[in-house]
């Protein structure tokens, strides 16, 4: 279990991170999620003690930081943005130089060090220099040598930047065994990943939480506003004047159909409520025949440019396109540019 | 420690360099005492070679430590050794010992030659002052490397570190001389001493970014300075050469060239090693609170 409570810190003055508090409960995928420099890789490198907090206390499975650093250290494995490998060596050499600083004991180190390898699919590249790796190969060594010493939590920052579709899919997978036995948190600014992996999310925004919640309920519980559409036989007038009336509907949008005699109907409620069941009755009430109505569900990309602020134009153009299948691997390679576009945008206003 | 240790030791003779560095100071010294000891009968391996050959660490130890710290925390590497459960001291330990196994391996060279000296008829006394040189030698290239790896734990880049310690060791090893020439009066010394307050008063202005205690703290300094040059400026003086002596690393050792031991020396370098390594531990440290 991770303590943290109100954490700031400051890099020669300015906050990267203000006043963060939250608790990472055992046994789930915690993700966090914020645009760049939000402080995701800041958070992670004080909670690994590789950088102190300016103020603020960090307790790691009950030691707290920086007194008792090394008991703390010993309990997790981390992955840094970078994978932080030595190059002239071969991937078996650095896995068992990792295990020993680890402190894993010389009898159990060839053990771990295999079955690491194992978990990630590095067996057949153990006696090669890792040097001569792809970018793949070399994120799959840092994770395996994130889980020498067996932690119990286990943190990776941004684990599948620069992977391809296929090996994206096995990290995820590898991600959500690893969630099984240990505490995993992981960063990144793909939502689709964050939603498909992760138990519990962490919305971060300039240095500040925003938000915290299971994706799905993410999704829910923060629309502020519940928005239903419908589409209805009858004239624009009548179906205009009928939802109008009603008193709990704050905004009408009322637009033709391609077909005649239909229109299609946006309604906002002003309280969050649902309206679907009054929109149906004022509609059936005024004559008009109702074809569908659906109550518009927030993704949590929604969720999140709303809460880090990223532009309301940016939402609008990215949705069509991100919307559909977040869960296929095509749209997690277009996902991190156009966040990034977005979240320069974001950074600059 | 002991893994860093390792690593370290092995990643000097993966490429060339652990050969490369051996190869030159063992080159330079067998030369010597190729030349003087063999050559001319001479027995005094102390004198004729290591401290002949001394200015060769100027080189040797700035392109060994170069590396240490700087190429970690290029690579990110860093990462891994300050997240792993290893203290600070650790890290900086495992690493100072590395280099100076290394750095052993051309001392051990160095022994042979004494025990070739032996069995060419040296007396007892003779090897004896031969091997207290040597200890000598091996402490200050211990002192050097602590140094050189303070500096390289100061940036990231290891041509900045080398040249960076190059100029330090330049410094200290030409420090004799310089000496000489600011003994002339007390004048020099005020002048110098006023320098390093308007240093420090400028560091702490910039730390504290406050101009009115930047200026205090050097008018306090000043003042201070001013009475005592008034008052007593013998002080003033010989301060100033003792601290001027201080940094004469390579003074010591001349104590072990004439066949003499000096236990000031040995406690001079260890002090020196210690000092450096705690600079660097502390610098790894502050860098956790930048």
């Amino acid at each position: 279990m991770i303590e943290v409570s109100h954490l700031t810190k400051e890099y020669g003055g300015r906050p990267a991170v203000r006043d963060l508090s939250f608790v990472v409960e055992d046994g789930q995928i915690y993700g966090l999620l914020g645009p760049n420099g939000a402080g995701k890789s800041t958070i992670m490198n004080i909670l690994t003690g590789y950088l102190s907090a300016s103020s603020g206390l960090v307790t790691i499975a009950g030691h707290p930081l920086p007194e008792e650093a090394d008991q703390a250290k010993a309990c997790i494995g981390y992955l840094p943005e970078q994978p932080p490998l030595y190059l002239d060596m071969t991937v078996q050499e650095y896995l068992t130089f990792a295990a020993e600083l680890k402190g894993v004991k010389r009898s159990a180190r060839k053990d771990q060090v295999l079955h690491a390898a194992r978990r990630t699919g590095l067996e057949e590249v153990l006696p090669r220099l890792i040097r001569n790796l792809s970018k793949g190969y070399r994120q799959r060594v840092g994770i395996a040598q994130a889980l020498l010493g067996k932690p119990q939590i286990i943190i990776l920052d941004e684990p599948t930047v620069g992977l391809d579709p296929a090996q994206v899919i096995e990290i995820r997978k590898l991600i959500q065994e690893l969630g099984r036995t240990h505490t995993v948190i992981l960063s990144s600014h793909i939502l689709s990943e964050v939603q498909a992996v992760c138990d519990q999310v962490l919305i971060l925004s300039k240095g500040q939480l925003v938000a915290i919640g299971a994706p799905e309920q993410l999704s829910e519980t923060l629309s502020s506003h519940s928005v239903v559409h419908a589409t209805a036989l009858g004239t624009r007038d009548q179906v205009l004047a009928a939802v109008q009336s009603l008193p709990g509907v704050e905004k009408v949008e009322v637009t033709p159909s391609f077909k005649e005699d239909e229109v299609n109907l946006t309604a906002r409620s002003a309280t969050g409520e649902d309206i679907r069941a009054d929109i149906s009755r004022a509609l059936t009430a005024a004559g008009c025949i109702v074809l569908s109505l659906t109550a518009e569900t927030k993704s949590l990309e929604d969720v999140f440019l709303e809460l880090t602020g990223a532009g309301s134009d940016q939402a609008n153009t990215d949705e069509p396109e991100d919307a559909p299948d977040e869960d296929e691997t095509q749209s997690t390679q277009d996902a991190p540019e156009e966040k990034e576009a977005g979240d320069d945008a974001g950074e600059e206003e | 420690m002991l893994a860093i240790f390792k690593r370290e030791f092995r990643g000097f003779f993966h490429g060339m360099m652990g050969y490369l560095l051996t190869a030159f100071l063992a080159a330079s010294s067998g030369l010597y005492f190729l030349a003087l000891n063999l050559g001319y009968g001479l027995t005094d391996f102390s004198y004729y070679t290591l401290y002949r050959t001394i200015f060769m660490l100027l080189l040797y130890v700035p392109v060994l430590t170069m590396r240490s710290l700087a190429e970690e925390r290029r690579s990110r590497t860093d990462q891994l050794l300050l997240t792993s459960p290893v203290s600070v001291w650790g890290i900086v330990l495992g690493k100072f010992f590395s280099m100076c196994a290394v750095f052993s391996l051309a001392c051990l060279l160095d022994l042979v030659m004494i025990l070739v000296l032996w069995a060419l008829g040296a007396t007892a006394t003779t090897l004896a002052a031969n091997l207290a040189g040597l200890l000598c030698y091996f402490l200050l290239g211990c002192a050097a490397i602590a140094m050189g790896e303070y500096i390289s734990g100061l940036t990231e880049n290891q041509i900045i570190a080398a040249v960076s310690s190059f100029s330090v060791l330049l410094l200290a090893y030409l420090m004799p001389s310089l000496r000489s020439m600011f003994n002339a009066g007390s004048a020099a010394a005020l002048a110098v001493f006023t320098g390093i307050a308007a240093a420090a008063a400028l560091i702490a202005g910039l730390r504290t970014r406050s101009l009115t205690l930047g200026c205090g703290v050097f008018t306090l300094l000043c003042m201070g300075l001013a009475a005592l040059f008034v008052i007593q400026s013998t002080w003033l003086t010989e301060a100033f050469s003792a601290v001027l002596e201080a940094l004469c690393l390579f003074t010591p050792f001349e104590d072990f060239v004439n066949g003499s031991f000096s236990i000031p020396a040995l406690v001079y370098y260890l002090s020196a090693t210690g000092l450096f390594l705690f600079f660097c531990g502390m610098s790894l440290e502050k860098r956790r609170w930048n």
